[in-house]
């Protein structure tokens, strides 16, 4: 196990996933998985095939889709973006999450 | 939203399962591919990238088994895998899974036919609107059940005071004889009274109704009218668009057709199809001179239903009608001797619901269809038993194999789960075979119930009502057999069995007690079905060779309908003075008579005739024309037979039956003596001439009751009355209707083409419903035979095959083949024996409830009871016989090289 990096929360890597294609529009899951590493500065621990389970998720509910294409590398992957649907569901699913960060933090700041 | 999306993705995954497993595994290829590239582009050596990407991934299998989870539906995964599974389990023995199969088609089958019978004939309303408000009347007169026919006043009284009903109606089934061109024809048709179609609210497809006002004494001021049905009009008018108001000429009376009610509808009676409904009011004009309604109160022929009114409901309707009974009867029949005597009958009227109609062969075949129904609860009981057993010695042969995937972490619920689903899959295709087979053999069925009733028509068909019950019966059968072997074959813990070997278990199996318990319960509800067949068919052959009194073999009734050939008195009698000497001379024709009522064919006369001492007794009669008694071939004890010269003007004559001698004449010889007929407007005395042996009237089951000739010559109807050729050949029948047509056409052509019937079917006919019903008992008997030794011998054959090595040594070490046969031999002898004394008890109650079928038979008859645990036995050992023959030919040295 070595150091330890906090596991990420189910839901927490959707929205990863949501903002990620949001700002970086059309992206493989390497580039997905690569993205959210690279903004999280190497906090997170995360195993980039977890990153599967959470597209297949989105994709069930209609927020993103998948097409094959070309990578600059033309090597033929499956890439992901947002549906409009995805895309207005962002604005709200961030809401949720700060609304469950901010109570977390009243809890930890709360005296002891 | 995001779940019905998500679930609807997650079933559509499951139909793409292999293209979606390649397309995920090349998007997790090409994500390792990326990741290498991107770290040797960052200048690390190849192998050493590849190995970082992977670990970045993280683990490659449980991603995809995680990507899985998430896109199909597991549970769904899981069942579709023990689907496969035990097909191919079942596929792996199909002699298993055939035996199977066939012995649940013949359960669930047999329930499912009997029960669209019982459907068809008791369970399925009327297709009308809200059937569940109609109501069937009855007048309840002294006896054991109401009676269902109505005389025409009192229900023209019932229709006038309704109370609780909205209307009171009735209706009754009656030939109606149409000229097509020079020929006759005869098409089933009803009377229905002027309320009829109200109450059953279905609208017409053309024209209207029949109303009150065209129930009336000479119809419509327009004439008479009469509603069709689309079979009519499609068979007879080709879909006419112009058929109403035209004329139609039935038995010389010209209707007017002013309706046409659709195929669905056939009125309240669910086993006609009338093809046409006239007015009750007409049957006076088409009825003739043997018109019910001019018989007044002394004919009981309407069956009558209501429609409750809006708000009443069964019981008030009943206690109404129960408390105007004196006074309807008062109200109708102005014969205060009739209503006195009604009254000291205790008369009363009551209502019953009648979502189902009204049908006179439920009365008939209600209590045998419902025994027959339990013998089938009792088949499928066996199957399912069978399987049981069957399942449970495979269950011990597959002991390893569900040991070994136990130990490889499946739990006790998924095992469960995956033989339930085998039991499941047998369970379908044992009841889709036993659907298959139902429509056939309940076609078979309802031919032998219906008896050759041409206007009558039973629907057997699958409706939703018959499915349900098929999937009910076939889920409770495959709980009952595959639920309990599952729990059995996994109940023992994983470490007795990993320590077991493949052998070590077996003396622990054979003393197990439950799959003893099965078979033996096996052969007692074979035992009790086995004994309830053996004394209905007992019974039944006791009614069949009791005797009717005469010889019915070779004699054939020809039917004459007179009402409208215009031919009366002296004319009409040398008709038949005459057809009987142009038939006597036909080849083969041994005899000829004519007689007014056919034996057991369903019509009764009794007139009351005195005894010496002035009592009045209900005396069955009938009127015969000469050398009936030698065509019938009953013996002639006394005195003489009738004459041709024995006309009216010649002094009455009359013949009696020893019974009918005895009953009239109790102290003194009959012959010679009078008996004085009071016949209403005149008294008449008449001479016995004649004392001819007993025969039976119309009912087998009882003794031959008191009966009186008279004789046809002499014999007082008004007009024309009918009476039948009775004719003795030792030819085939055909010949002699053509010839019976013909003589009549050449002699009367008014007279119509008349019908001929055997005594023997007319007899077999009256034994319809005892017909069935041993019919179906033997059948289910043999099967239960059939069934009860697969399992005796599946069972033992298993378990045999599974001690071959124990079998090879006890013959290596000096067992005789003899002894190992009788070893083997004996494991079902117990079963036998302990399941046959259970039966034999439960028997002895149980066919207690057959009493009220039997005919001079007990329901201990000893040699039933005798001969069914002979054939029992005789089964039993040849299923045990095969195992043990084969057990006793194993060779010691191949068997213990085995192991």
């Amino acid at each position: 196990m070595g150091e330890s990096k906090p596991d990420i929360l189910q839901g927490t890597l959707d929205l990863m996933v949501l903002k990620t294609l949001e700002a970086m529009g059309p992206l493989h899951g390497y580039g997905i998985a690569r993205r959210i590493e690279q903004v999280s500065g190497q906090t997170l621990a995360l195993n980039q095939g977890t990153i599967y389970p959470a597209l297949l998720r989105l994709e069930q509910r209609g927020w993103i889709k998948a097409e094959w294409g070309m990578s600059e590398s033309k090597r033929r992957a499956r890439f992901y973006s947002l549906t409009r649907t995805g895309r207005s569901r962002i604005a709200e699913e961030t809401r949720n999450w700060e609304r469950v960060a901010s109570t977390m933090a009243l809890f930890l700041a709360a005296p002891k | 939203m995001d779940l019905v999306r998500t679930l609807l993705s997650r079933i559509a995954a499951i139909f793409r399962a292999r293209p979606l497993d390649a397309s995920l595994d090349e998007e997790l290829s090409a994500h390792i591919d990326l990741a290498v590239e991107d770290h040797i582009a960052r200048g690390v050596p190849e192998a050493e990238a590849r190995r970082l990407a992977m670990r970045e991934f993280g683990g490659v299998t449980q991603a995809r088994e995680a990507y899985r989870v998430q896109r199909g539906l597991p549970v769904v995964e899981q069942i579709r895998r023990d689907v496969r599974f035990g097909l191919f389990q079942l596929w792996k023995s199909p002699g298993f899974t055939l035996t199977a199969i066939l012995t649940l088609a013949l359960g669930v089958g047999a329930n499912t036919t009997v029960f669209s019978m019982i459907n068809g004939l008791l369970l399925r309303p009327l297709p009308v609107p809200q059937s569940g408000r109609l109501a069937v009347l009855g007048m309840n007169v002294g006896g054991p059940q109401p009676s269902y026919s109505f005389p025409a006043p009192l229900f023209r009284a019932l229709e006038r005071r309704h109370g609780a009903f909205s209307t009171v109606f009735a209706f009754d089934r009656s030939p109606f004889l149409v000229k097509s061109g020079a020929a006759s024809e005869i098409i089933f048709g009803q009377y229905v009274s002027g309320s009829f179609f109200d109450a059953l609210q279905t609208p017409p497809l053309l024209g209207r109704t029949l109303t009150p006002q065209d129930d009336r004494k000479g119809g419509d001021p327009s004439g008479f009218a009469v509603v069709i049905s689309e079979t009519l009009w499609n068979n007879r008018f080709h879909r006419d668009p112009a058929i109403l108001g035209r004329r139609f000429v039935m038995d010389d009376v010209a209707f007017t057709i002013v309706g046409v009610m659709p195929r669905a509808f056939f009125g309240a009676d669910p086993l006609q199809r009338p093809q046409i409904f006239v007015p009750l009011a007409d049957e006076e004009v088409l009825g003739g001179d043997r018109s019910m309604i001019k018989f007044a109160e002394r004919a009981w022929w309407l069956n009558v239903m209501g429609r409750l009114a809006p708000g009443a409901t069964f019981d008030q309707a009943n206690s109404q009608v129960a408390a105007a009974s004196s006074a309807v009867l008062h109200e109708a029949v102005p014969d205060g001797k009739w209503v006195a005597g009604m009254e000291k009958r205790h008369f009363r009227l009551s209502a019953e619901p009648g979502s189902t109609g009204f049908t006179r062969i439920r009365l008939q075949f209600r209590k045998p269809l419902v025994a027959v129904f339990a013998m089938c609860g009792g088949i499928l009981l066996l199957a399912c038993l069978n399987l049981a057993s069957l399942l449970m010695a495979r269950g011990s042969a597959r002991q390893r194999e569900l040991a070994t995937r136990m130990a490889l972490g499946a739990s006790r619920r998924r095992l469960i789960q995956q033989l339930l689903i085998e039991g499941l899959l047998l369970g379908l295709a044992g009841t889709a075979a036993g659907l298959a087979l139902a429509p056939a053999v309940s076609r078979l069925l309802v031919a032998v119930l219906l008896g050759g009733r041409t206007d009558t028509y039973l629907d057997t068909s699958l409706d939703g009502r018959v499915f349900a019950f098929a999937a009910a019966a076939a889920i409770l059968a495959t709980l009952l057999f595959a639920l309990v072997p599952a729990i059995k074959a996994t109940s023992r813990s994983l470490m007795d069995r990993m320590k077991d070997g493949q052998h070590s278990t077996l003396t622990h199996e054979r003393r197990a007690i439950l799959p003893r318990i099965l078979l033996g319960a096996e052969v007692s509800l074979a035992l009790i079905l086995v004994v309830g067949a053996g004394l209905v068919a007992t019974s039944f052959l006791r009614i069949y060779n009791s005797g009717v009194g005469f010889d019915p073999r070779g004699v054939q009734n020809i039917q004459f309908r007179m009402e409208k050939s215009g031919l009366k008195g002296d004319a009409l009698i040398s008709f038949y003075r005459e057809m009987g000497q142009r038939l006597r001379q036909l080849p083969g024709v041994t005899g000829v008579s004519d007689a007014k009522i056919i034996p057991f064919e369903g019509s009764e006369w009794d007139p009351d005739l005195p005894d010496t001492r002035g009592t009045i007794h209900d005396t069955y009669a009938n009127a015969v024309a000469p050398d009936y008694f030698s065509t019938m071939r009953i013996p002639l004890l006394d005195g003489r037979d009738f004459t041709w010269n024995d006309t009216p003007s010649s002094g009455l004559k009359i013949i009696l039956n020893q019974a009918a001698a005895r009953q009239l004449f109790p102290d003194s010889d009959a012959l010679g003596r009078s008996i004085r007929l009071d016949e209403g407007k005149k008294i008449s005395v008449y001479q016995v001439v004649g004392i001819v042996a007993d025969a039976k009237y119309d009912d087998l089951r009882s003794l031959a009751p008191a009966t009186a000739y008279f004789a046809i010559p002499q014999f007082d109807g008004d007009g024309s009355p009918s009476f039948n050729a009775v004719v003795r050949t030792t030819m085939p029948p055909g010949p002699l209707a053509s010839a019976a047509r013909a003589i009549t056409a050449q002699l009367a052509p008014s007279v119509p083409a008349p019908e001929m019937t055997s005594m023997q079917k007319t007899i077999d006919d009256s034994l319809g419903a005892e017909r069935m019903m041993t019919m179906l008992a033997v059948f289910f008997a043999l099967c239960a035979l059939v069934v009860v030794s697969i399992g005796l011998y599946g069972t033992l054959a298993y378990a045999t095959a599974r001690r071959t090595a124990e079998i090879g040594i006890r013959m290596a070490l000096g067992a005789k083949r003899a002894h190992v046969a009788a070893m083997v031999f004996r494991q079902n002898l117990w079963v036998v024996m302990g399941g046959a004394v259970i039966g034999l008890a439960v028997a002895l109650v149980a066919t207690r409830a057959l009493a009220s079928f039997l005919f001079q038979t007990t329901a201990r008859d000893p040699w039933v009871i005798a001969g069914s645990i002979c054939a029992l036995a005789l089964a039993a050992c040849v299923a045990s016989l095969v195992p043990a023959l084969r057990a006793s030919r194993i060779e010691p040295m191949s068997a213990i090289r085995c192991e």
